[in-house]
């Protein structure tokens, strides 16, 4: 199942809503629902944050394959922004030295078992694979 | 849904999906807060990487005066934010 969002914050509670049905259709489980709901709303937020010039949606998508969630979100008419090359955040610094920046992406990849990113014909694609 | 409640000088109360739209909102109160705070977890179903970076500034801003936040009954999910985190090294959390 697949949806269209508007490249706005307002999106984030129709994303909850529309993740917290396809978690039910999925029968998901109350961990694994957490985990795609974090994931898609931090990835979309980054989008809406680096990408003001793209395109007025961002598609969502869900998919269950065997003993795999597989997840997608595609932005269109995007700028690059590799986040499975970004540098690791140090989460055993000292208080005065944490830095917000690279949180939400890093918390992604904790919550995933896969992270992928393809950057195509002004295409970005980001598929997250959950194993169940 | 998200509410934010000051209950006292010395608490605050989150409530429901503290998400990226509720920075603001988020960061108006805990901007107020000039000592140390316990944050009430118990009603919050989902914090955000920018619910923690408003937890981060305002922990940072109170740690100059010797203050810190201390934060109390969070649901196992978001507990396990925290401690991806490594906010479990620089929080109380009760």
């Amino acid at each position: 199942m697949e949806r269209t969002f508007s490249r706005t914050l307002d999106s984030l509670s129709e994303i909850v809503s529309f993740l917290k049905g396809a978690s039910d259709t999925l029968s998901l489980d109350e961990k694994t629902s957490f985990a795609v709901n974090m994931a898609v709303e931090e990835l979309f937020t980054n989008m809406i944050k680096y990408g003001a010039g793209g395109d007025e949606s961002i598609l969502v998508g869900l998919e269950k394959d065997n003993a795999q969630l597989i997840i997608r979100l595609v932005d269109t008419n995007s700028e690059p922004f590799d986040l499975t090359d970004l540098q690791a955040v140090d989460t055993s610094a000292r208080l005065e030295d944490r830095r917000p920046g690279g949180l939400g992406i890093h918390l992604v990849k904790c919550l995933m078992d896969e992270v992928s990113y393809e950057y195509k014909k002004r295409v970005t694609r980001i598929r997250l694979v959950k194993n169940l | 849904m998200f509410e934010i409640h000051r209950v006292s000088d010395s608490e605050i109360r989150l409530v429901g999906h503290f998400d990226a739209s509720q920075q603001a909102t988020a960061s108006e109160v805990f901007d107020s807060i000039n000592g140390s705070c316990s944050v009430r977890f118990d009603e919050l179903d989902y914090v955000s990487s920018a619910g923690l970076s408003v937890l981060l500034y305002t922990q940072q801003r109170l740690s100059k005066e010797g203050d810190a936040l201390k934060l109390v009954g969070m649901n196992p999910h978001v507990r396990l934010v925290f401690e991806y985190a490594g906010f479990d090294q620089i929080f109380e959390i009760e």
